[in-house]
Parts: structure tokens; sequence; C-alpha cells
């Protein structure tokens, strides 16, 4: 196994409720699993406690062969190895294209950064834009710059935020391919969180199923998509008692 | 345990260590009048407080009071009209109206009552032109009416930005289904307006509070006894620190009661709209009669609130212009300038240190040190200067008395002013750079580090370059503030150190008005150009 979550709890200071409640995952190296669950069943924080921008209450996390959080040690996102697509892509504004996917590289030189700028920008097909502004180009440009960034510095594993929200349906119906496709050309590892079924059930090797915070079902596609009963049911977060209001 | 041992190492980084020196410094003066506050009474206090504190609280409560009830009525409702009506000049006055800002109260004083004065422009030409001699009773601004006068007319655009800010945005909904149902705009203004913007006027009638009680120009030079006259004089007149520590630590306790009083009367948040799309406020053209009333009541304010005293200062300027390029005024310039610049750069990096850690903590930090950032500026110049002189005394006692140094070196030196400003005018500088974060979200950041760049490499490569704005403004903002500033730099200056207030306010006390002009109308223009590039430039970007 690659990554290995044991009984991850994590509660935000300012909230009554854990986003997330005894959480177990193991994934194996190059396997793409998808995080499926409606808004507010605590995916972004997953994402966010796995690249060690949050420090989870409880638990452990393993990547690769490190411990990245324990009761004992906290590996600082920066030194992880993990990279993000985040929701909003996050490109920085004031930097070309170029300098963007070149971001994650400083340590390397000079020939080496080209030569990885160019692999990237080929395997996302973005050739010609190079020096361009993030606000020059279109949505599934942006998002394409993103994963070209995230997979420069070639991370041990990658998360995706609902990297396809923003765009039209049309479009996320081929990128989705397109993702896969270079997911699996990379061989990294990735976790991939949606609220859309056709999303999970398009790339994933293994889905898992989280509602408020807590793992409903894990699983193959086939096994979790195989009957034929509409899984929108087993989805349905249950309203949270509106307490505060 | 071992948890709380790597929470507390995984957060433990150069920017925490810094901003907690930071905020440790900030506080210490406070901390030195708390300690000291409750030591032995002396004579002087006995007498003070058996004969003068009445005299000095009373005085203190009707300037606040009134000076905070005129302010909300004009500045309310110059921004209702504002934000509600389109008349002539609507679009000039909506940042002119901010304008009276640029005259510190103490220059807006002298100005006035040179204005009025026998020898006077009014009373001379109404002796010269028409023979009349008037009683000069009816014409002595320098008095308790005055001074409330004074206070109200240059200070009352703190109301006015907050609750304009405020209705332009987020008073549409409620304002137009008003108009629709055929509510009268007295009935709108009243029933609507007033209730909705509430928490924006108590807090920019606060801030004119912060300020009343921060002066010490106008209140001295109408003779009007309140703290922090008396704090100068117990110091300056009995030397005699300890009562001044203790009339101190009295205002503070009265300024802690007035921030409770004003978490209560702003109420809960509960007009703070949770939709992200913000329509604004159209303004609705008027016509005839009501035209010309809008129109004349905002340029009536304009009038008394920046063009008479803006002209009158213009004028003496006039008459004593050599005077400023003598040498020793070039002298004053240079000074006023470097400990502007030096204090307003040392906050700025105080500033973005505190900000930045407060935003990337989730724990006690980010709840706490945004707070500590600006208690100073609720804390009145009189008194952070009697805090940082008895802290400087006491760290020049030590050092001398440990054979370091020969003589009081700390204590008689411009550090003491430039750590006064800092803990003075950090809040100016936070409030900016901490809403340019706010903008930015921390979304870049994160990213940033994600690509294996740790907190300082985030910040230098990512961060800086997009909230340079905000820094700027910062800084300026700081700058200008301590360019006007009056009683700390009266009491905590080296012997012969002038700034340009100090020197403005010299002349004019000297009753020589004519010569305080030219310093004045400096730090008036200054900050002139800087609000109109705020308000104005920046607003339309
Ligand atoms: N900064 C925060 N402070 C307090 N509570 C938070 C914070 N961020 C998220 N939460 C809470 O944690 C829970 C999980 O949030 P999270 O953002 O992980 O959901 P999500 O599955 O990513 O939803 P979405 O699909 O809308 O992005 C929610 O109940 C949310 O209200
Ligand atoms: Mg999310």
């Amino acid at each position: 196994m690659f990554v290995h979550i044991r009984d991850l709890h994590f509660k935000y200071p300012n909230a009554d409720d854990h986003s997330l409640e005894a959480f177990n995952l193991t994934i194996q190296k190059g396997e793409i699993t998808t995080v499926l669950g409606e808004s507010g069943s605590g995916k972004s924080t997953l994402l966010r406690l796995i690249a060690g921008l949050e420090m989870p209450t409880k638990g452990n996390i393993m990547v690769g062969d490190h411990c990245m959080c324990s009761q004992s040690k906290f590996v600082q996102p920066e030194k992880r190895g993990v990279g993000m697509v985040f929701q909003d892509y996050a490109l920085f504004p004031h930097m070309k294209v170029e300098e963007n996917i070149k971001f994650g590289l400083q340590k390397w030189s000079r020939r080496e950064k080209k030569t990885r700028l160019n692999e990237v920008i080929e395997l996302v097909n973005l050739k010609g834009f190079e020096k361009r502004y993030p606000y020059e180009l279109s949505g599934g440009q942006q998002q394409r710059v993103a994963l070209a960034r995230a997979l420069a510095p070639k991370p041990k594993l990658l998360l995706f935020d609902e990297p396809f929200s923003n765009l039209d349906a049309d479009l996320q119906f081929k990128i989705r391919e397109e993702l896969r496709k270079i997911l699996k050309t990379t061989g990294v590892t990735s976790i991939f969180v949606t609220h859309d079924q056709d999303d999970a059930q398009a790339l994933a090797d293994q889905i898992v199923i989280l509602r408020n915070g807590k793992i409903i079902e894990t699983g193959s596609p086939s096994k979790i998509f195989g009957t034929d009963c509409d899984i929108s049911e087993r989805l349905a977060v249950k309203p949270r008692v509106l307490s505060k209001l | 345990m071992l948890k709380w041992f790597r929470d507390i190492r995984s957060n433990l980084n150069t920017w925490t260590v810094l901003s907690i020196v930071f905020v440790g410094l900030i506080l210490l003066p406070s901390l030195s009048i708390i300690l000291q506050f409750s030591a032995e009474t002396n004579e002087n206090w006995n007498h003070i407080k058996e004969f003068m504190l009445d005299t000095y609280i009373v005085n203190s409560v009707i300037l606040v009071l009134f000076v905070g009830l005129f302010s909300a009525i004009i500045g309310s409702s110059l921004a209702w009209l504002i934000s509600a009506y389109d008349f002539p000049l609507r679009r000039f006055f909506q940042w002119g109206l901010i304008l009276p800002l640029a005259i510190p109260p103490y220059i807006g004083a002298y100005t006035y009552h040179g204005i009025l004065n026998y020898t006077g422009v009014i009373q001379t030409t109404l002796r010269n032109q028409w023979d009349v001699t008037v009683n000069q009773q009816y014409f002595n601004i320098m008095n308790m009416p005055g001074a409330i006068f004074i206070f109200v007319i240059f200070l009352f655009p703190y109301v006015f930005t907050i609750t304009k800010a405020f209705l332009a945005r987020q008073s549409t909904s409620l304002v137009e289904n008003a108009r629709i149902l055929g509510t009268s705009s007295w009935r709108i203004y009243f029933k609507i307006v007033l209730p909705i913007a509430r928490a924006s006027i108590v807090a920019g009638v606060s801030l004119v509070i912060l300020e009343v009680l921060n002066d010490y120009g106008v209140v001295k030079y109408y003779g009007i006894q309140t703290f922090t006259t008396a704090i100068f004089q117990t110091w300056f007149g009995l030397g005699d620190l300890g009562s001044a520590i203790k009339l101190s630590g009295t205002l503070m306790l009265l300024i802690l009661g007035l921030i409770v009083l004003e978490r209560i009367l702003r109420g809960r948040k509960r007009f703070s709209f949770t939709t992200t799309k913000v329509t604004l406020l159209q303004p609705v053209k008027l016509k005839g009669r009501s035209k010309w009333l809008a129109f004349s009541y905002c340029m009536f304010i304009f009038t008394i609130a920046f063009i008479i005293p803006f002209i009158q200062l213009i004028y003496w300027a006039f008459l004593t212009y050599e005077q400023g390029f003598s040498t020793e005024f070039l002298q004053v310039i240079g000074n006023t300038v470097f400990v502007a610049f030096a204090a307003a750069a040392m906050i700025t990096v105080m500033a973005v240190v505190i900000s930045n850690i407060s935003r990337l903590n989730r724990g006690l930090i980010a709840k706490v040190f945004p707070k500590v950032t600006i208690l100073g500026y609720s804390i009145p110049g009189a008194v952070i200067a009697v805090g940082i002189v008895s802290l400087f005394i006491g760290i020049d006692e030590v050092i001398y008395q440990w054979g370091w140094a020969s003589s009081y070196i700390l204590s008689t030196s411009i550090v003491m002013l430039i750590f006064a400003y800092i803990v003075r005018y950090l809040a100016v500088a936070y409030n900016s750079i901490d809403s340019g974060f706010e903008r930015i979200g921390i979304h870049f950041t994160e990213a940033s580090r994600m690509l294996g760049n740790n907190v300082t490499k985030s910040f230098f490569k990512v961060d800086v370059k997009l909230i340079r704005g905000a820094i700027f403004g910062g800084f300026i903002l700081a700058f200008i503030d301590i360019l006007k500033e009056l009683p700390l730099t009266l009491i905590l200056r080296p012997f012969n150190f002038e700034t340009l207030a100090t020197n403005a306010f010299n002349y004019a006390t000297n009753e020589m008005i004519h010569e305080a002009a030219i310093p004045s109308i400096l730090i008036v223009c200054i900050s002139a150009i800087s609000i109109y590039f705020f308000h104005y430039v920046l607003e339309r970007e």
C-alpha cells in the first residue's frame, strides 16, 4: 500500500462537530481514488489534512514509506511532496503560465526546468500558451495549467479538489477522459474529490463515499455502481440540526 | 502530552516568534501603567482627586456626548443623502466631504479663533467697512461649545465614510422596497436607514470619540480642563509622574467602559448579509427645491469644515511665506519626515508580520493578536506617553545602575518617540494590510506551500506581490497620521526637536497665528492629497 490513513479525526476550532471522524483509507501505488460526497461532507477537509494544511486532532497519515502525521510528528506541507489542484485553481495572477508551472521547481537546474516545462506542457496540451497570464486563459485552460503546475515537481501523491466544478458539462466530459489518461501515463497516485457521480465512475479505481465526515462505503466502481439502484439515496445527507439558528 | 508538544513545535517559526515579540512590546506601556496604577498615593493625587477629578470627568463626558451626538447626526445624514439621492456636485461631495479630516482639529481650533477674534477678518471687516463693533462675547469661540463645534466639523467624516460605505452596499433591497411602497424619504431615513446602519454609525462615532479623548491641542488652546490637559499639567507643571500615571489609568478605565458600551450599542451583526452579490444602491434624482436643499446642506458643511479654514490658512501663509525658506523650518520638515518615515516603516513591517501570522494560525494567536494590535489606537496619546516614559525611565535606571551608561540614554532619545508612534499607529497600517490579506484569501499561499515553499518564501514570492497596494496604503496612512500627531510628540520629543505639528502648535499658543500657517498648510495639503488618492483614485479602480 502507498497511502495509509488510520483513524483520522478533525474538528475546526470554531466548529461544534467533527468535520472528519474515524476516517480510514488505503490506496495502492498508481491508483486513482475518488471521494464522493455531498457539499459539506468533509471532502475538502480530508484533502487539506493529507496535504498538511490542517493538523488532525487524532490519527496517522502515511505517504510512501514516510509518516506525515502522528501523535508526535507533523510534516509541514512544503516538505510532504504532495501536489494539489485547488477548486479555484489558485494560479498566481502575477505570473505567466510558464512561471506558474516552474514555480515548484526552484531547486532544479535551469536546463532541467526547461525540459520539465516542455514535458508537462505537452502532457496537458497547452503548447503556445506559455507566455500568457492566467486571466488570459479560458476556464478549461486554467484548469490544465493548474494540473501541469501540480504535476511538474513529480509529486508522490496528487490531490484534486473538485477541479471540474467551474467548467461547463461538455468540457467536463472531455477533460475527465483526458485527465484519466494523463494520470495513468504519469503513473501518479491520486485522490480526487467530487460530488458528481459521473466523475467518480469515469475516473476511479476505488471509490469512497463520505457523509457527514464519516465513510459510508468503499469499493471499486463496479461494486458501488454495480447494483442498479440509484446511489443518490445512499449519498443523501441527512440535514444536520441547525442548532445555532 | 506528545501531541501538545507536536502542536507547539510545528507552529513555532520565525513569524510566530517575531509577532509574539512585537505584540509584547506593544503591550508594555499599558502594562506599565496598570502595574503602577495602584502605587501609593501622594499629596498631589489626593488634591487632584478631591478638587479636580470631577471637573475632568464632567468636561470629558460633555465633550464626548455632544461631539458624538452631532457627528452622528451630520455624518449619517450626509451619508444617506449622498448614497440615496442625486443632486448637483454629488460626485464631488462623495470624497470632498472627507476632506475636513485633512485638517487636524488643533489647527482648525486656532484657525477659527483667528478668524473670529478682534483682529480677525470678520470683525475687522465689520469695523472698517460698516463701522460696526460687535459684542466680543458672541464671537468668542474659546469655550466648551466652541470646542464641540471644532471637533464635530473636523471629525464627522469618520461617521460619514463608514456609514456611506455601508449604505451603498448593504441597504439596497430594504431601501428599494420601501421606495416601491411609497414611503417618504424622512420616514425611510428614520425607520430604515438609522436602524440598519446603527452598527456603522456607532463604529464611526467611536472613532470620533477616541480622537476627542486623544486630543490635547484643541482643549489646551481653548482652555478646557480634560484628562489630557491634566496629565500634561501634573507631569510638566508639578513634575509628578506618579499622579500622571493615576490619571492615565483612570482614563483607560473610562475608555474601557466606552468600548463595552460600544459593543452593546452596536448589537449583534444582524445586517451583514451573506449574499456575495452586492447590488449598489441606485441614487434617485432630486428635482426642484429638494435638489437645491440637499446641495446647500452639503455645500454648507463643506464650506465651514474645509473651505473657510483652508483659505484662511493660505492667506496667512502668504503673509509669512519668507519664513518657509529659513533653515530652521527646513530642519523641522526634515525632522518630521525622518520620524514619520522611520516609524511608519517599522509599523508596516510589524503589521505585515502580525497580520500574516494571524491569518495562517487557527489558534489563540488568530484570536488575540489582532485585538492587541489595534488596542493602541484606543489609548490616548498622553496616556501612551506616560506609559512609555515610566517604562523607559525604569529601563534607564537599570542600565545606569549596572554602569552601562553614565546618564539616562533611552528616555532622552528619539527612540522613545518612535516607539510611541508605533504603539499608537500600528492599528492604522494593520487594518489596511489585513484587509489586503483578506481580499486575496489563503489559497495562493497554500498553493505555494504545496509547491515546496515554506511560509517565508511563499510570503516573498507570492503574498507580497499580491498585496503591494495594501502594504503601501498602510504605510502612507500611518505616515500621514504621524505627521499630524501632537500630544505624543509634545511629550516625548527630545530637547529642541520640532516637528511640523509641534511647530505649528507652539506658534499658535504664543499668539503667532500667522506664523503657524505655513507648517499647518503643509500638514493639511499632504493629508488632503492622501485623502484624494485613497478615496477618489483608489475607489474608482
Ligand atoms: N474554516 C472552517 N471553520 C469551521 N468549519 C468549517 C471550516 N471549513 C469547513 N467547515 C465545516 O466542515 C465541514 C466540512 O467542510 P468541507 O469544506 O470539507 O466540505 P466539502 O465536502 O468540501 O463541501 P463542498 O462540496 O461544498 O466543497 C462542513 O460542515 C463545514 O461547515
Ligand atoms: Mg470543498
